[in-house]
């Protein structure tokens, strides 16, 4: 029997393992990973909703719209981490602790 | 709804039979009949990958002038069997320094992909396995998972050789994606579905009926399509990252046996199904030169072998410029890509879509003969 | 029966391998083991009979945010990455002490009966039930998208702009 409750555990799992990603790897691009499980985890909860309590498609639509700002985000991430990389040499969290240069 | 094999059997009255067996709408049942169709089409697959090698031999060596594989079999037609038994019982060899785990998933991701786009191949009206909503998305969306196995192939390996093919490969199917996907979302402008069923049905009838011929922008995203996919699947003459000459065979060099097998096979079935995707779409797919309004076995039967024989008329073409053409050079294909393909794609989708309001979405045809 | 299967598989496709993308060293499996968690949110949409979304989630992650972390591991140093971080076990790396994780672990409490009370009232909202029939969420989409949402559809184009000039500038080669 499944409920509404079952996916929103899942994405409450997903969640806390997103979080716990971001804030134990030391690596930035394992900490880009933890970002997309996050927003991964909130486009889950919104189509659920979507399929379990309203009539309409918002929750659709609201996913799409995560699915295409992640990918932005994931972009843009991945571009200033390969401009770290030209700078510093190496993708460790605790060399970016400079505001400029 | 998505309609399946199983809604189309149940019409016959041997269902009913099978229904009183299993019990009333029974998974079982159901899980059976999608097993013994997958386990048919991935058979003809791997068939048609196989011949395909032999075929490739015969029409390169006519083209050539000269004999190709003769010994084997009545005009050497076992060729691919023999080179199957060869590849089975090679030596399965891994470099130390390899990653264990990617090395033994990139072919299977790779195989996985090319397979799981055979579930949507629209083989007939009835016995096409799921007649998806989202039919032409999934299989563009799927055969994305070829470009991660390449990708992984090239690195696992752990050697500089293959990590350049491996990334030239990844970009080269991540970037022509687009113009394929586009040329594709042009179709779906015009037939107003993405199912292949439906793409299919609105082409019934007479020649004149073929997307293809509809107005020229889909005539023009023919050839994008077409040669958007070439370039997909590692064809040449856009095969760079496994070129024989230059990177010693590029990111599968490491891979020895029924794993390299895995990469070859996975590669000719893309083939097959890029060019029954395009027939599909562009070319009327499994209809009849008549319109037939009764829905017999027998007619399935001849829907197949119409789609059958548009994707091997195809599959000449594809091996037909592979042995024609040279080989570009890698930043040559990338401007290929994005300086003339993905424009002219955008463009065609546009003027598709101006067409469509202007003439009330009339083809050429009908435009001619006055309707 | 068989969306339960579905479901179950896939609910245990996505945890499994994002738990795997927590604990594994090398970068590149957790890369490998986020495509599988994705897979698997796909097919938990399917369930939900999102397909539209469902194919996208495929279509935009697995064939392009995947291939472009792996990329961007190749291009900035990759699996010579070395974690200098002390692990609990030998399988995650630690953050803090054992008086952190206390007040962690009391704040997430906390948290928790907080959220499970306000979350009480929703659960009982949720009247419609899931007995898997489907309809194709295709053209409502698209209804939609020019109708209702068209602002989000078009600030999503300047965005996805910005966002595409934006990477190729920060990331271009300096000539140095």
């Amino acid at each position: 029997m499944i409920t509404l409750a079952s996916y929103l555990v899942i994405s409450m799992i997903l969640f806390l393992v997103g979080i716990m990603v971001m804030l134990s790897r030391k690596n930035i691009v394992a900490i880009l990973l933890g970002i997309e499980l996050i927003l991964n985890a909130a486009a889950l909860n919104f189509v659920a909703y979507s399929k379990f309590v309203t009539n309409n498609l918002d929750g659709h639509i609201f996913s799409l719209f995560i699915i295409v700002i992640a990918a932005a985000e994931a972009a843009v991430g991945l571009a200033i981490v390969i401009r770290f990389f030209q700078l510093k040499e190496t993708i460790h969290i605790d060399e970016a602790t400079q505001l400029r240069n | 709804m998505n309609e399946t094999v199983v809604t189309y059997l149940a019409q016959y009255e041997f269902f009913d039979y099978l229904t009183a067996f299993f019990g009333e709408n029974s998974l079982l049942l159901t899980t059976i009949i999608f097993f013994v169709f997958a386990g048919i089409f991935v058979a003809v697959a791997a068939t048609i990958g196989g011949l395909g090698t032999y075929a490739e031999r015969k029409i390169s060596a006519d083209i050539q002038m000269r004999m190709g594989p003769n010994r084997v079999g009545p005009f050497g037609i076992l060729q691919f069997l023999a080179d199957g038994v060869k590849m089975i019982t090679k030596e399965d060899v891994m470099p130390r320094t390899a990653d264990k785990f990617l090395f033994y998933l990139a072919p299977l991701m790779c195989l996985v992909g090319v397979f799981a786009t055979l579930a949507v191949f629209p083989v007939s009206s009835g016995f096409t396995l799921v007649d998806l909503n989202v039919g032409v998305f999934y299989l563009i969306a799927i055969s994305s998972l070829v470009g991660v196995g390449v990708f992984l192939g090239g690195y696992a390996s752990n050697s500089k050789w293959s990590m350049l093919g491996g990334m030239r490969g990844a970009s080269q199917i991540i970037s022509y994606e687009i113009p394929v996907t586009i040329s594709v979302l042009t179709i779906t402008l015009l037939a107003g579905s993405m199912s292949f069923g439906n793409i299919v049905a609105k082409q019934e009838g007479f020649l004149t009926n073929w997307f293809v011929f509809h107005n020229p922008f889909a005539f023009i995203a023919f050839f994008v399509y077409f040669v958007g996919a070439l370039a997909e699947t590692n064809r040449a003459p856009f095969d760079l990252p496994e070129a024989e000459s230059e990177l010693v065979s590029g990111y599968h060099t490491e891979y020895t046996g029924m794993r390299f097998g895995f990469f070859a096979l996975a590669e000719y079935i893309e083939v097959f199904v890029v060019s029954g995707v395009a027939a599909a779409l562009f070319l009327g797919g499994y209809n009849l030169p008549v319109k037939v309004e009764i829905d017999m076995i027998p007619i399935q039967l001849v829907q197949i072998s119409i789609i059958v024989g548009k994707s091997l008329a195809l599959y000449y073409v594809v091996i037909w410029v592979r042995w024609t053409f040279p080989r570009l050079r890698v930043d040559q294909l990338m401007s290929i890509c994005w300086k003339y393909l993905t424009p002219i794609a955008i463009f065609n989708l546009v003027g598709c879509a101006i067409w469509m309001v202007v003439f009330k979405g009339q083809s050429m045809a009908q435009l001619l003969m006055g309707h | 029966m068989f969306l339960d299967i579905l479901f179950l598989g896939s609910a245990l496709l996505t945890v499994v391998s994002a738990i795997l993308v927590l604990t594994t060293r090398n970068i590149m499996h957790s890369c490998i083991f986020l495509l599988g968690s994705l897979i698997g949110i796909a097919g938990l949409y399917a369930t939900l009979g999102a397909d539209f979304v469902a194919v996208t989630q495929v279509m935009v992650y697995v064939g392009g945010i995947v291939i472009l972390m792996l990329f961007a591991v190749m291009l900035t140093g990759g699996k010579d990455f070395v974690s200098k971080a002390q692990s609990l076990l030998g399988l995650m790396p630690t953050m803090g002490n054992a008086w952190s994780y206390g007040v962690g672990g009391l704040v997430a409490v906390v948290f928790l009966l907080t959220n499970v009370q306000l979350l009480s009232r929703l659960g009982a909202m949720a009247q419609k039930k899931n007995d898997g029939s489907f309809e194709s969420t295709v053209n409502k989409i698209g209804h939609l998208l020019v109708k209702d949402h068209v602002l989000a559809f078009e600030l999503s184009s300047v965005l996805l702009l910005g966002a595409l000039v934006g990477a190729a500038i920060i990331a271009r080669p300096r000539k140095q």
